[in-house]
């Protein structure tokens, strides 16, 4: 390694958890790119005004997990775990295709239509899972409960309250507006990756340029010392966890409106799951405290990427797993506390031999 | 005077405060089993065959709760079980209809996949200090992709010996007339059941007699002062993700006798099931608080209510799902106010 050349502070930088997720996600797209040259041309489609591509594909395809994990990120910045999400992006979208068709026994075929305004078809589903997790961070803030656990009970019931909002039955509908949420294009790019967009400026500009995100480091290190120190813990708590359930609702949306139906059983199934893994790649520290949502934004590209490479390759899909598990192992060993001291170690060594 | 002060002992040992969630859940759920005698009395529910079916339909996730009690109580969370489980199965199904192996080649792999996956993931979450959720979680995403590259279909398992061994049951009889007749409505234990019952033992007896045991409590209680105390904490860390690894190997022994095939899917979600067991059984997720007596009335509890709907017939599956939420809910506020109040009392 050229350490010594470089003029910056290099075992700062091998320090940082964020430079292995960049370095992680690098390499996986280069062995893409050694395997298949093409992985990275993009092409413009004029019949439907939208760029096609693997890398389009990738973060067009990450975008619920981008979503929700910058929720996730806030909730395990706090100390915390949020597992119920999945299960509200199940809710989010039988809220949605029950409003877009009511009752199935009346409007039998699903069409280009919407029994409510387009607007409850929006702002309920979100509305409802902003509560749901108000609810979360209720039972966390006001009850003391370990978050793991409070969270636990709505993933357990959220997926039975959304089947039974639906009868148990899954709806499809045709409704064009609602098509375009998650099928839709915007500049080129598809509708979810500039929702996304939106999503990250926003949650970015709310963290980082209000005290709010000083606030929630604050508590995730030391509840106590914040609270003595005038920061209201428990109204932090409480709308981040507001935050992830919206987030999630939003999630759930796009969902929904890419298969323009409502599948209440694998509707988000393991989100929570590659939302906390996504923020723990990026670098977060799950005890809390400081994060990086620049990291998790990687860390969800890294998830998406690992499921993309294999579905380009021709590996059986369900083995994505297996493959995900190892590239994960990689990442978090090199990031654990140890290995990282060594090579940091290392470094200063190295640096000192130098001079 | 000894003779009295064993029975005061005996008697304030019994009202600890520390055994009031075990309590409630031997509580709530006579109180539950109750009202399903009172509703259902009449369609059977409170026959003896209702309540050892709570045991056979349930074994599985009881055996596995029995290592995650363990997991839990030292302060750590195993999310791998449903999958090492699933996997097992897979070892057995594949082992023996595709390669032909004796099942019982096919259990040993199983176990030492298991118990090795364990150990490491116990290895790793000590002594590379990355969270045992990210960790296990990582361990379940192996296993469960693992088995969709051993198959994507469910394999049937056709194995003699397999299946003499998923027939075995012992009826339930009574003493009538001067002879021994079986019970009416049909009642049996089969294996299942009676591996859930040892292994709960086994467990009672590790966390309780044992000095592993006592260990398993210091570290859930402040891992910092039991290191300090001396105590072998990454050792004993280690062991008990080893032990929870088999008990996810025999959980998935047990659901393969239960089903008799393997399947790459099977069991998905099966380890929230789990830990909401040791949970409702009254294990603190924080670690340092957890009795097997406690796990076995959790399962049982958790199992009464699918039961209930069954016995209802109207009511959509989902209900279930809600009425365990709500039951995890109840239980979560109980264990609040349990900590809270001896907080109180010890300060």
């Amino acid at each position: 390694m050229a350490v010594n050349k470089k003029r910056f502070d290099v075992s700062g930088l091998m320090q940082s958890k964020v430079t292995w997720a960049v370095i992680a996600e690098a390499l996986i797209l280069l062995v893409c790119f050694i395997i298949r040259p093409d992985f990275f041309s993009i092409s413009y489609q004029p019949s439907t005004g939208m760029l096609y591509g693997s890398l389009i594909d990738i973060v067009n395809r990450s975008a619920e997990i981008t979503i929700i994990s910058m929720g996730m990120t806030l909730v395990i910045a706090l100390g915390g775990t949020d597992l119920s999400v999945g299960a509200l992006v199940a809710v989010a979208g039988a809220i949605a295709l029950k409003f877009l068709r009511w009752d199935v026994l009346t409007y039998t075929t699903p069409g280009d239509y919407t029994v409510y305004p387009y607007i409850l078809v929006i702002a309920v589903p979100l509305i409802v899972c902003a509560l749901m997790g108000l609810f979360n961070g209720f039972l966390v803030a006001k009850g003391g409960i370990q978050p793991i656990i409070a969270t636990l009970i709505l993933m357990v019931c959220g997926r039975g309250v959304a089947q039974i909002l639906t009868d148990g039955k899954q709806f499809t509908t045709g409704y064009s507006p609602f098509r375009v949420i998650g099928q839709g294009s915007f500049l080129c790019l598809p509708m979810p990756i500039i929702i996304t967009i939106i999503v990250v400026i926003a949650v970015a500009l709310f963290t980082r340029k209000t005290a709010f995100g000083a606030f929630v480091e604050s508590v995730g290190v030391n509840p106590s010392a914040s609270r003595l120190s005038g920061i209201k813990a428990g109204s932090v708590i409480l709308i981040v966890f507001m935050i992830t359930g919206l987030l999630s609702g939003i999630a759930g949306l796009i969902y929904s409106s890419r298969i323009m139906s409502n599948d209440s059983n694998n509707a988000g199934l393991n989100f929570e799951m590659d939302a906390i893994l996504a923020v723990v790649i990026g670098g977060t520290n799950m005890a809390g405290g400081r994060f990086s949502l620049t990291g998790t934004i990687v860390g969800s590209l890294i998830i998406r990427t690992i499921v993309t490479f294999v579905y380009y390759f021709g590996i059986v899909a369900e083995a994505t797993m297996a493959f995900k598990a190892l590239i994960i192992a990689v990442v978090i060993v090199l990031q654990s506390e140890p290995v990282r001291r060594y090579f940091a170690r290392k470094a200063a060594l190295r640096q000192g031999g130098a001079r | 005077m000894t003779a009295k002060t064993n029975k005061q002992t005996l008697f304030t040992r019994l009202t600890n405060p520390k055994y009031i969630m075990v309590y409630a859940t031997i509580g709530i759920f006579l109180v539950i089993y109750a009202a399903g005698g009172f509703l259902y009395g009449d369609k059977g529910f409170l026959t003896v065959r209702t309540f050892v079916n709570l045991f056979i339909d349930n074994a599985y996730f009881g055996i596995s709760a029995v290592g995650m009690t363990m997991v839990l109580i030292t302060g750590g969370i195993d999310l791998s079980v449903g999958a090492v489980a699933s996997l097992t199965g897979m070892f057995i199904a594949y082992g023996t209809s595709v390669l032909h192996l004796h099942p019982m080649t096919c259990i040993a792999a199983a176990l030492v996949m298991g118990v090795g996956l364990g150990l490491l993931m116990g290895w790793v979450i000590h002594y590379l200090n990355v969270p045992a959720f990210i960790t296990t979680l990582t361990g379940m995403f192996l296993a469960r992709g693992v088995c969709s590259l051993i198959s994507r279909e469910s394999i049937d398992i056709k194995h003699p010996m397999f299946d003499a061994l998923a027939g075995w049951k012992v009826y339930l009889m009574k003493y009538s007339g001067g002879e021994w007749v079986k019970i009416k409505p049909i009642a049996f234990v089969n294996f299942n059941v009676l591996l859930f019952l040892i292994m709960i033992l086994i467990g009672a007896f590790i966390l309780q007699r044992t000095r592993f045991g006592r260990n398993i409590y210091a570290i859930g209680g402040n891992e910092q002062s039991a290191s300090l105390m001396g105590l072998p904490v990454g050792r004993t860390k280690v062991l008990v993700y080893g032990f929870n690894g088999l008990c996810s190997v025999l959980a998935g022994i047990s659901y393969a006798l239960y089903v008799k095939s393997g399947w790459n899917l099977s069991l998905q979600g099966g380890e929230l099931e789990v830990i909401t067991c040791a949970v409702i059984g009254g294990t603190l997720l924080t670690g340092g608080v957890g009795y097997m007596i406690g796990t076995l009335f959790g399962v049982l509890l958790k199992s009464v209510i699918p039961a209930l709907i069954t016995f209802n017939g109207n009511l959509l599956s989902w209900w279930g799902k809600i009425a365990t939420g709500m039951l995890l809910l109840l239980f979560i506020c109980i264990q609040r106010f349990v900590v809270t109040s001896s907080a109180r009392k010890r300060t």
